[in-house]
């Protein structure tokens, strides 16, 4: 079964760095990855929360939901972000200072 | 969770308080002025949107450029549709519309813009106005003391949100460049705008006086903090009015992994020199306060040359979750 796991950044894309903050974040970017650990795709997405005025963690979190993730990458969400991915059951792991490529490795090497 | 971390660009540095009044403007004014005697390259952001004074601290009150910041929406209502039946009136969470020479009318400084009214009329009467000016970013690229300023001001009325505050870390981060520190001028409060300021900080940097409030309040940003897994360090100011009391949040903040950095007597001298919109450590340097303030920079600056050790000793040993009250429906 793929997995999707998204990741915090800025630009976006495997070589972006993990951006240091969630809920305004400008993007994501969501890694489908095969059984094996292969990158089966990646896309880009907006992060609703960015231009939000208030509520930007649940905001972004809501997107998170709709894109089908499992897993979100990046720095540790705020309070009402926290409790919204703990809701809808997605994992977050806190990683930062790290490229999306090499967040995926260390990510899929722990598993 | 698992925790990795190493240096990327623009270092913010958090001066927060929890409660107001404490100091926070005065010692982010003198860090600033300090650090940047010593070398190092920053700029300051004031993220204290409601009431902004970082500025008025260091005596700046001519900018270099004035950016709106829009935000938010507020709800009219069109007259030739309107049948005055008042279900909006009635429906209104938050009280903004009234009848006005046998208008309805809403009054955009309470309208929340939650469309509440627009889902009950039954005419589709009413309408939003979007994007507003609901604040500013002000830039000051040279002040007087060498480094940038970048300050938030929020409209009266509008709502205030942490998004004006991501604009002025971001503009500050931007204006420095990526080898540059950030200090942030944070707001009182543990609300949106603080969790803002926050968010994204390698170092917070807690300022306390000696009383029940100010300990209370504090114990409520640590836990901000210790969510965010950022390092903290306290400084605590007017110390000497009640030293038993000093002593017991020295205590605390030994017991709780928090980096006491020293404190700084009450000194009248301050006033003085807020007075006179120069910082304290400028208009006075030989005062008591000044001289606990230099100490203090010194102990900041030579945190700032090893940051990631520093870190590593204060970093929080685990997450813990601020976790906020859940409102279910009945």
């Amino acid at each position: 079964m793929p997995r999707r796991i998204a990741f915090v950044t800025d630009k976006g894309g495997l070589d972006d760095r993990i951006y240091e903050r969630f809920g305004r974040a400008p993007t994501f970017t969501i890694v489908e990855v095969g059984d094996n650990g292969e990158i089966l795709s990646v896309r880009v997405v907006e992060n609703p929360g960015f231009k939000a005025g208030s509520g930007a963690g649940i905001k972004a979190v809501q997107k998170l939901i709709n894109e089908g993730v499992e897993v979100v990458i990046g720095p540790n969400p705020g309070p009402n972000a926290y409790l919204a991915l703990q809701q809808a059951g997605i994992k977050s792991v806190s990683m930062l200072g790290v490229t999306v490529r090499e967040a995926l490795e260390r990510f899929l090497h722990s598993q | 969770m698992e925790m990795i971390r190493g240096l990327t660009s623009g270092v913010e540095i958090v001066i927060a308080s929890g409660k107001g009044g404490v100091g926070k403007s005065t010692i982010s004014a003198s860090l600033a002025i300090i650090l940047k005697r010593r070398g190092f390259k920053l700029v300051a952001a004031d993220a204290d949107a409601e009431a902004p004074n970082l500025n008025l601290v260091l005596g700046e009150t001519v900018w270099d450029s004035i950016e709106p910041y829009y935000e938010g929406r507020y709800a009219y209502i069109v007259d030739e549709k309107c049948i005055k039946c008042g279900e909006c009136l009635k429906a209104c969470p938050f009280d903004a519309i009234s009848v006005v020479n046998g208008r309805y009318v809403v009054n955009k400084l309470i309208c929340e813009g939650c469309y509440t009214c627009s889902f009950v009329c039954p005419t589709k009467a009413i309408r939003f106005v979007r994007d507003i000016i609901a604040g500013h970013v002000r830039v000051k690229y040279r002040t007087r003391y060498g480094f940038p300023l970048v300050s938030g001001e929020i409209t009266p009325g509008r709502p205030n949100s942490g998004k004006l505050v991501t604009e002025v870390k971001n503009k500050a981060k931007k204006i420095g460049g990526p080898d540059s520190y950030v200090l942030v001028d944070a707001a009182a409060g543990i609300g949106c705008q603080v969790i803002s300021s926050l968010a994204g900080a390698y170092m917070v940097i807690m300022v306390a006086e000696p009383t029940l409030a100010s300990f209370s309040d504090l114990r409520r940003i640590y836990k901000l903090t210790r969510h965010f897994g950022i390092p903290a360090a306290l400084i605590v100011n007017k110390a000497d009015l009640n030293p038993e009391y000093t002593d017991t949040i020295k205590k605390w903040a030994i017991e709780n992994k928090v980096d006491y950095l020293g404190s700084i007597p009450y000194d009248e001298k301050v006033a003085h020199a807020i007075a006179e919109m120069k910082p304290v450590i400028e208009y006075y340097p030989d005062t008591p306060a000044s001289k606990a303030l230099y100490k203090i920079g010194g102990k900041v600056a030579s945190i700032l040359s090893n940051l990631e050790e520093w870190r590593l000793k204060y970093l929080p040993e685990k997450i813990e979750p601020f976790i906020p009250i859940v409102i279910k429906p009945s």
